[in-house]
């Protein structure tokens, strides 16, 4: 009998002594692929990250597809920008998915213990005064596209290496060293970039949708206008006649388009300014070489100098 | 570990040491800079009571409709909508519309958002979840007119009044069952005396499969397929018309099973979000019931008829979306008329909150004698407040 328990008990002492990264890897699924991608660089093999945007869409217009929700299903954390940026999808998805770690929220989008919002403690930009909707489509609780400033990367992975360390506490030393890992890389490129950013300040520039505010920050670039009416409304003839005006008067030389957004009104614009136009992308994946987020920032950086004429 | 107080005066003494060059705050001073932080530090939140009150939004909805050179304006929804939620298991909303026709609650509803093992049981007043279009509010429909088939087959929206239970299948697909128990489903549905208790099996008895998948990123395809039984109903004869001495009540052989199939093909280039694409939709709806005689109230036949649309929503670009609908409907007491509708619309979405909507349609039927009807559509619609529309009524 002894001879028969002395395997059976080793088995079972080796079995339990298993490390935690034998477990099942966590299932994530980030909102867009900068999110995913700094979550697999945190998380490591004790993550599988899915990302729902590819990176070409508009934030504002994702399109809920029937996988969205069965991966929200299965998801052991949703990691999102926030700041109600995902409104017109999250909570749909959400309260089709029946997960009740990730709850439909109307207010915060996501409530729940699988829920990391990338947006707490971050420098909010352009808080409304008042909510209007004759101001356009506003985000009641400030400006959302903080990912568009390099310098938000590092609150970004500090708020997913927390929620990670939250879901699964047993590795949270693996997510603190993921993140110390990602920070020792992110951290001295950005400031390179703040660097190489430094020719752009003051220069004047207009956006087509209000979401540079935290590119501005970073870049020095100062945005005068938008060539939509208002966050969300289409320009309209009278608003582009002005425009034109306006950047006549004021020296504007360079017009950013978001890649999503039709080039044609903007190539009109700048046929009748001589501005320059910088193609940027808002989300990783829009363009060619934007795979990571450190990608992103490159790239529309080295779109904006190259527009600027400041290379 | 240092408190937020002790750090931010940490912080603060060198910057007040170099404006005031040398004169270093006294111990008073500090005491007092430490319990002003420390107050702030503790402040209660800055909020009131009403922030738990419900997220509010009104959708407005008027439209002028021209039918064979006699116009109307119409108007059509001022539809209030509340949702918050109950607790951290529940949430729950109502929708309050007021039109030409009076007003009404429309939905009002409980749903759970706690459930384990991917169970959601929502219940109440609410459009139970038979077909697509069914459970659309009016100005949500692509077209100005709810489908005929929709109007003869389901009487309007699929509002009910009972429970549904839905399962999501935990598959790499979207696949999801839905049971539920109703009063009757149809928010026009006469056919029974809702106010009144009656036996279970004069309830209507709902059953939805709906699965989806993506074709590769820019492409989709749901597919659903839908069953309300009702396994009894009670008709008493109108003697006052008949003349009978007696009045008859028919019970036996009165089920009725409305099915219906739904497919929609989305195409979504995500480059182009949800301002470029195609949308597909085809629903077709078979009604089975024995049918009485409008007047006296007797058993007439049990007819089975058909019916169903087909539309195509081309998305060209933020504002833009041309469509067609073509419905088939057969009359419910004679399948044998049938009525066609042919209807193409425009709709110009001035933004996201407001959309203008013009439509052309035309419907006759196969009836010898009977005129064809022609009717001019324009339609205003806004949202103001919150508006959010969720995956089924995507």
């Amino acid at each position: 009998m002894k001879k028969l328990a002395s395997p059976f008990v080793a088995a079972v002492l080796l079995l339990s002594s298993l490390p935690a990264w034998a477990a099942k890897p966590l299932l994530i699924v980030a909102t867009v692929p900068e999110l995913a991608d700094i979550a697999a660089r945190i998380g490591g093999e004790r993550v599988r990250v899915e990302s729902l945007a590819k990176g070409k869409e508009d934030i504002h217009q994702v399109v809920m597809r029937p996988s969205f929700v069965a991966k929200l299903n299965k998801a052991d954390a949703a990691v999102y920008l926030g700041l109600s940026i995902e409104d017109s999808f999250l909570t749909g998805l959400l309260a089709a998915s029946a997960n009740p770690a990730l709850r439909s929220d109307p207010i915060m989008q996501c409530s729940g213990p699988g829920c990391i919002d990338c947006s707490q403690g971050m420098s909010v930009l352009e808080r409304p005064e008042t909510l209007n909707r004759a101001e356009g489509d506003i985000h009641p609780q400030g400006n959302p596209h903080y990912n568009l400033d390099p310098e938000s990367g590092a609150r970004i992975a500090r708020n997913i290496a927390s929620g990670l360390s939250r879901i699964d506490p047993a590795n949270a030393a693996l997510y603190e060293k993921g993140l110390k890992e990602y920070l020792s890389e992110l951290e001295p490129k950005v400031r390179e970039l703040k660097a190489r950013a430094a020719p752009l300040k003051g220069v004047k520039a207009v956006s087509y949708h209000k979401d540079v505010a935290y590119l501005g920050r970073f870049t020095g670039l100062d945005f005068i206008a938008t060539v939509e009416l208002k966050p969300g409304v289409a320009p309209t003839p009278t608003h582009l006649a002005s425009l034109v005006a306006v950047m006549k008067e004021q020296g504007v030389r360079l017009i950013v388009r978001e890649q999503q957004y039709e080039a044609k009104t903007v190539d009109w614009l700048a046929e009748r300014t001589g501005a320059k136009v910088a193609v940027i992308g808002t989300m990783s994946g829009s363009l060619p070489g934007t795979r990571t987020y450190l990608g992103l920032c490159e790239a529309n950086l080295k779109a904006l100098l190259a527009a600027a004429g400041k290379e | 570990m240092l408190s937020l107080s002790t750090a931010l005066l940490m912080v603060t003494l060198p910057c007040l040491a170099h404006a005031q060059d040398t004169v270093p705050p006294d111990a008073d001073e500090l005491k007092a800079l430490e319990e002003r932080v420390t107050r702030l530090e503790t402040a209660p939140a800055k909020t009131f009571l009403s922030q738990f009150n419900p997220a509010m939004g009104l959708a407005l909805d008027f439209a002028l409709l021209d039918r064979d050179d006699k116009a109307d304006f119409q108007f059509r929804a001022a539809e209030i909508n509340l949702e918050a939620s109950v607790d951290p298991f529940v949430k729950g909303w109502a929708i309050v519309n007021g039109s030409e026709g009076g007003v009404e609650v429309e939905e009002a509803a409980l749903e759970t958002t706690s459930l384990p093992w991917n169970l959601t049981v929502r219940g109440g007043r609410l459009f139970a979840s038979f077909g697509r279009f069914p459970h659309y509010h009016g100005h949500e429909l692509p077209v100005i007119e709810t489908p005929n088939s929709i109007d003869t087959f389901v009487n309007g929206e699929s509002r009910g009044e009972g429970l549904e239970v839905s399962y999501l299948f935990p598959t790499d697909f979207y696949l999801s069952a839905t049971a539920g128990v109703f009063d009757q489903i149809g928010a026009e549905n006469d056919r029974l005396d809702i106010a009144v208790a009656r036996p279970f099996e004069d309830f209507t008895y709902l059953g939805r499969l709906n699965a989806g998948a993506d074709l590769g990123d820019d492409h989709s395809l749901e597919l659903g397929i839908s069953e309300a039984w009702t396994p009894k109903r009670t008709m008493v004869e109108d003697a006052t018309v008949t003349g009978s001495p007696f009045a008859t009540a028919t019970r036996k052989g009165t089920w009725r099973a409305l099915t219906g199939l739904d497919l929609t093909y989305r195409y979504h280039p995500s480059s182009g979000g949800l301002y470029k694409g195609v949308v597909w939709g085809t629903e077709v709806f078979v009604n089975n019931e024995q049918r009485f005689d409008p007047a006296t109230r007797l058993p007439t036949d049990r007819v089975r008829a058909f019916s169903g649309y087909s539309y195509a929503w081309i998305k060209l670009g933020r504002r833009w979306r041309p469509g067609l609908m073509g419905d088939l409907t057969e009359d419910l007491d004679s399948a044998r008329k049938l009525t066609k509708t042919y209807t193409a619309f425009l709709s110009c979405d001035v933004t996201e909150y407001q959309r203008l909507r013009l439509s052309f349609s035309r419907r006759e039927d196969n009836v010898p004698g009977t005129l064809v009807s022609n009717t001019i559509g324009l339609q205003w619609t806004g949202v103001l407040g919150y508006h959010v529309h969720g995956f089924r009524d995507r």
